[in-house]
């Protein structure tokens, strides 16, 4: 997913990602693959050092049984750029 | 097992800003409060609003004091409260440490939260243009 929102991954948006994750029950990563680093999609602090701004790419990954179902939902949010476009 | 409560203090309004700051961002935080101590302020006042709300929070389970500096006052009238096992202080409190002590859902004993929040406290003080642009800045030192 790229960041389309101008403040990017900020702590907000990065709050609405882990009140999402919560809801399922797989884990889910964020990671940044150009810069090698991984996110737990719980943990606001973990999302916060992806440093993700604007127009970064980012890939998420879900394991589990609602895999499917959370990465639908987050994707989501990153394609409505966190309900601020 | 009830969930470990928390108190920030500081000199002045810091204390309230931050939990103002993390509410911003997680939503409303039930079990964490805030006490300013003014720089004029009586200590034996001070120990009880302390007091007070290690009570309000601590619900059993224990209670984290998050204070500004340490050998500064809020934290040498924190440390009266020390208590293993049910009142742990850590110092130089920042954002992350509040946001972490609020987003904690998992059960785990004050002890080892007070290491969770005390090694995130160190771990979000970063040179961001190292952080954003690791090859580059590490060229030119």
């Amino acid at each position: 997913m790229t960041l389309i929102n101008d403040l990017g991954l900020h702590a907000r948006a990065a709050a609405q990602v882990v009140r999402e994750a919560a809801k399922y029950s797989s884990r889910i990563t964020i990671s940044r693959e150009d810069r090698g680093v991984h996110a737990d999609a719980r943990s606001i602090l973990d999302i916060l050092y992806l440093a993700a701004g604007l127009g970064k790419e980012v890939l998420i990954h879900a394991e589990g049984d609602d895999a499917e179902a959370a990465l639908s939902s987050i994707s989501d949010l990153f394609a409505h750029g966190f309900g601020e476009i | 097992m009830n969930k470990v409560g928390g108190v920030i203090i500081s000199h002045g309004q810091l204390a309230t800003e931050l939990l103002s700051a993390a509410e911003a961002v997680v939503g409303d935080i039930n079990q964490i409060r805030a006490v300013s101590i003014g720089w004029h302020d009586d200590v034996e006042a001070a120990k009880g609003e302390i007091q007070q709300a290690i009570a309000e929070v601590s619900r059993g389970a224990g209670a984290l004091l998050l204070t500004d500096m340490f050998g500064g006052t809020p934290t040498n009238i924190a440390a009266m409260f020390f208590k293993q096992g049910e009142v742990e202080i850590v110092t130089g409190v920042n954002l992350p440490m509040v946001i972490k002590l609020a987003s904690l859902s998992k059960e785990i004993t004050l002890t080892d939260l007070a290491e969770e929040v005390e090694q995130q406290g160190k771990e979000a003080i970063t040179r961001a243009g190292v952080l954003l642009e690791p090859q580059k800045l590490r060229k030119d030192a």
